[in-house]
């Protein structure tokens, strides 16, 4: 059940990044696929444990999975430097065109 | 083990100078050239020392790998070189040492950035060659594609910046697919190394492979422009300064080319690619890619959309005749690979020189520009030859296997697409030399009489190209050693038939 | 025709990853031979209580040093796209109240930013947060003081030698593991007796250091780069 919320919200974004036609609502959209494939990605390897951090007064505890929280830390890293890159150039393309709308700039559209 | 010392470093001296070029500007903005010129020069001879000891002459063996932080492959990352890794990593090293020097005199503002972002691009390319572990390989695409967008993007103008935000929504989604396949693995295996993935992928139930297979391929076709989604490759690989546009066009697309070969016959279980409907699907879109991109470049009236566009087309042809996978096919595809990127380099270059003297890049507007460079002009020539495929030069001989691998195999579609491509090629080239040589009627944007300005090491750097075209069209048979390896290491264990050419 | 090809993209994958959740959720997750080994013995080979910073800054480094060169890029990238005759627009923030009650949170804020830096072997935490609240730091200085603040106190170029040595100090934390165990990122931790301690020995530290400070400054230097404005006609 759990994952299928997180299909229908990747399958948002998705729609959101394919119909939208401004640069920046496109990019949330992208935004949105990309957390949910982190959140599905961080809950279905989370086994009901603790944190993946030893306690050294309490050792043997059941401990989660550190690989998939350090993979998911990494590919947002790499997300938030992208789309800040994307924003800059939305910014100098605000010089040439006071619009970002996807089929009102020429080169564009398709 | 000996020599595995040099793997890391190929990755690490680039990030290393990229690292120290910022300090550099703020400290002694004139040692910013030498550091470059002497870190590129490491790296190429790094890179042909590595050539040297795994050819006949050095008698060391492949494959080699080396463990970061001591950590052997199920806990850590470890790098990796086997023959098909030396073919691209020499390459890259290659083209980028050119690219570098041609670059030192073509680029005019903003050099620190500039080096800044080429030397990233520099290191995540050998980092995408050498990693064996699938979450470094999608760290270092993204690399690739956050270091590129800015260059793409380097001239300001519109179009440029148009270009880039196209580019960099194309690769943002080529990155996402990848990294669903990479959780679809991980969730269904529990591992990220490439060699491990490679041991148990087999034993998933079939639809999951196939899924994680078709998420891989859609990456993989976004990233290498083919047919639904080649619109971007064409904007983004025109609106470069011309050295970006051959690093795009010539190196890049390789790389993932690279990146194809590794995934889909050596990690994921290519016996059952080949049994499914999705070789052959992936196999026509490759072909009709092909053939759109020659049909686009034919109408084309930009000369640099042109050539993009002819990019478009080999690599749907490159992309097609891996997929044959016989031992002919493989070898003509990887020999095309190799001759596509010093071909396609040397235009770009070459076009990037003429084009600093007209007022655009329409074909038209290059009437009598040839002239300005007699020699360069015959470069040009020499290299869209090879690139039409006439006898000794390098085109006509990967091409020739490629049509070859075709027959053989009774695609007769890819034979025609193949001749039909290099018979496109001559009218849109031959009308770009035509308007060349054409003497020019009006002032053009510098006179004739004027002296050009001095470029020395730009026509140091094509004409190493054009040699490089000559001398890997007459003497193609001395990469055959390598070649052999690779396509060996591609191919499961069974008794092929000899290779064309011998070995 | 574009729309109808794109819903055709769209319904083959929700088909497929409904056809995926379905097979992964009867099959279950179990973990893989690696990930047994870092949640058993991970703490005692790498000196790092907090797993996720052992596999970041040990284990799997090499990816981290890619995720830091990816933020260094974007950082260069949009420099060089962004850099124009600029100049900072304005000097008037916010009122005197907030003005004097951020000048009271801001050490506090600096503390804990260096403390999830510091701390990032043992606690959630590590060098990428830290490094995330130094850099809001200079943000919120903007929001509250004017963007001339920060810009006449710390000038583009000493974040920019911040960052660098930042990343300095991480490949630095590289070349040492060869010298001292014989790898590339190799971690020289080896005394089970600091382990839990806030100095313990190993790259763990040094790496989440230089992170934190890489990451801090590269924010604050892209912060900075997209909001100057540009002074038309001069």
């Amino acid at each position: 059940m759990n994952q299928l919320f997180f299909l229908s919200l990747f399958l948002l974004g998705f729609i959101g990044m394919l119909l939208n036609r401004n640069l920046i609502k496109l990019i949330i959209g992208f935004e949105i696929m990309e957390a949910s494939v982190l959140l599905w990605f961080i809950s279905f390897t989370n086994q009901g444990g603790n944190p993946p951090i030893y306690l050294l007064d309490k050792p043997g505890m059941v401990l989660n999975d550190p690989l998939p929280q350090a993979l998911a830390l990494t590919a947002i890293v790499i997300a938030a430097s992208n789309i800040a890159l994307f924003l800059t150039l939305v910014i100098e393309l605000s010089r040439y065109h006071k619009a970002s709308d996807v089929d009102k700039i020429k080169g564009l559209r398709d | 083990m000996r020599l595995s010392f040099l793997l890391p470093l190929l990755i690490v001296l680039p990030l290393l100078t990229a690292f120290l070029i910022p300090l550099i500007d703020i400290l002694a903005i004139a040692l910013r050239k030498i550091l470059v010129i002497i870190s590129i020069s490491l790296e190429l001879v790094f890179s042909l020392s590595l050539l040297f000891y795994f050819s006949p002459l050095g008698k060391e063996k492949l494959p080699i790998s080396y463990y970061l932080g001591g950590w052997e492959p199920p806990l850590g990352i470890s790098l990796s070189l086997n023959h098909l890794g030396l073919i691209f990593s020499m390459l890259v090293s290659v083209s980028l040492f050119l690219i570098t020097l041609y670059s030192l005199e073509y680029i005019e503002h903003h050099e620190g950035k500039y080096y800044v972002l080429l030397f990233v691009v520099l290191g995540a390319m050998q980092g995408v060659v050498l990693t064996n572990d699938l979450f470094n390989l999608y760290v270092f695409i993204e690399l690739l594609t956050v270091a590129s967008t800015p260059l793409v993007a380097f001239d300001r103008t519109s179009s440029a910046i148009e270009a880039g935000i196209k580019y960099i929504v194309y690769g943002l989604l080529g990155g996402l697919f990848f990294f669903i396949g990479i959780v679809l693995i991980y969730l269904s295996l529990g591992t990220l190394s490439l060699a491990e993935i490679a041991l148990s992928f087999s034993s998933l139930p079939i639809p999951f492979q196939e899924t994680v297979l078709i998420f891989f391929i859609i990456s993989l076709t976004i990233k290498l422009g083919i047919f639904p989604f080649h619109f971007w490759l064409a904007k983004a690989h025109s609106s470069a300064p011309a050295p970006i546009s051959a690093l795009l066009s010539g190196v890049m697309l390789k790389l993932y080319l690279c990146v194809f070969l590794r995934l889909f016959w050596v990690v994921l279980d290519f016996p059952l690619m080949e049994a499914s409907w999705l070789k052959s699907f992936v196999l026509y879109l490759a072909l009709g890619s092909s053939l759109l991109g020659h049909l686009f470049a034919f109408q084309e009236e930009d000369l640099k959309r042109l050539l993009a566009f002819s990019s478009v087309g080999h690599i749907g042809i490159i992309v097609a005749v891996l997929l044959v996978n016989t031992p002919e096919a493989l070898y003509g595809g990887m020999l095309h690979i190799i001759n596509h990127l010093i071909m396609k380099s040397a235009l770009f270059l070459d076009s990037g020189y003429f084009l600093q003297f007209t007022k655009s890049h329409l074909i038209k507007d290059l009437k009598g520009v040839f002239h300005y460079n007699r020699y360069l002009f015959a470069s040009f020539v020499i290299v869209v030859l090879a690139m039409i495929g006439i006898p000794p030069l390098n085109g006509f001989f990967s091409k020739w296997y490629m049509l070859l691998a075709f027959v053989e195999e009774g695609i007769h579609l890819g034979g025609i697409v193949v001749i039909l491509g290099s018979l496109l090629a001559i009218p849109y080239y031959f009308r770009v030399i035509s308007y060349g040589i054409s003497p020019c009627e009006e002032k053009p944007v510098v006179s004739l009489s004027q002296d050009p300005p001095p470029a020395s090491l730009m026509i140091f750097t094509i004409l190493a190209l054009v040699v490089l075209t000559v001398v890997t069209g007459i003497f193609y048979f001395c990469l055959n050693p390598i070649l052999d390896g690779a396509v060996q290491e591609l191919l499961p264990l069974q008794i092929y038939p000899p290779f064309p050419g011998g070995s | 025709m574009k729309i109808f090809l794109l819903l055709v993209l769209f319904s083959g994958i929700g088909f497929l990853l409904i056809d995926n959740l379905r097979f992964l959720s009867n099959s279950g997750f179990s973990l893989g031979a690696a990930t047994h080994y870092y949640v058993t013995q991970g703490f005692e080979q790498t000196g790092a209580l907090n797993l996720v910073s052992s596999i970041l800054y040990d284990f799997r480094a090499f990816d981290s040093l890619g995720e830091s060169t990816v933020i260094f890029a974007a950082v260069s990238g949009i420099v060089s796209l962004l850099s124009r005759k600029t100049l900072p627009v304005s000097s008037h923030g916010l009122s005197i109240i907030v003005k004097r009650i951020f000048g009271i949170l801001t050490p506090f804020l600096f503390v804990s930013g260096i403390y999830l830096i510091l701390h990032g072997h043992l606690s959630p935490g590590g060098g990428f947060q830290g490094g995330v609240i130094l850099g809001t730091i200079s943000i919120v200085f903007c929001i509250v003081y004017g963007s001339s603040f920060d810009y006449t106190r710390y000038s583009p170029q000493s974040k920019t030698i911040l960052e660098v040595s930042g990343a300095l100090l991480f490949l630095a934390m590289g070349i040492i593991g060869i010298f001292l165990e014989g790898f590339f990122l190799a971690n020289w931790f080896s005394s089970p007796e600091r382990l839990g301690k806030l100095l313990t020995p190993g790259s763990i530290f040094g790496i989440n250091l230089g992170v934190g400070i890489k990451i801090g400054a590269g924010l604050s230097i892209i912060f900075y780069s997209i909001i100057q404005k540009r002074i038309e006609g001069k």
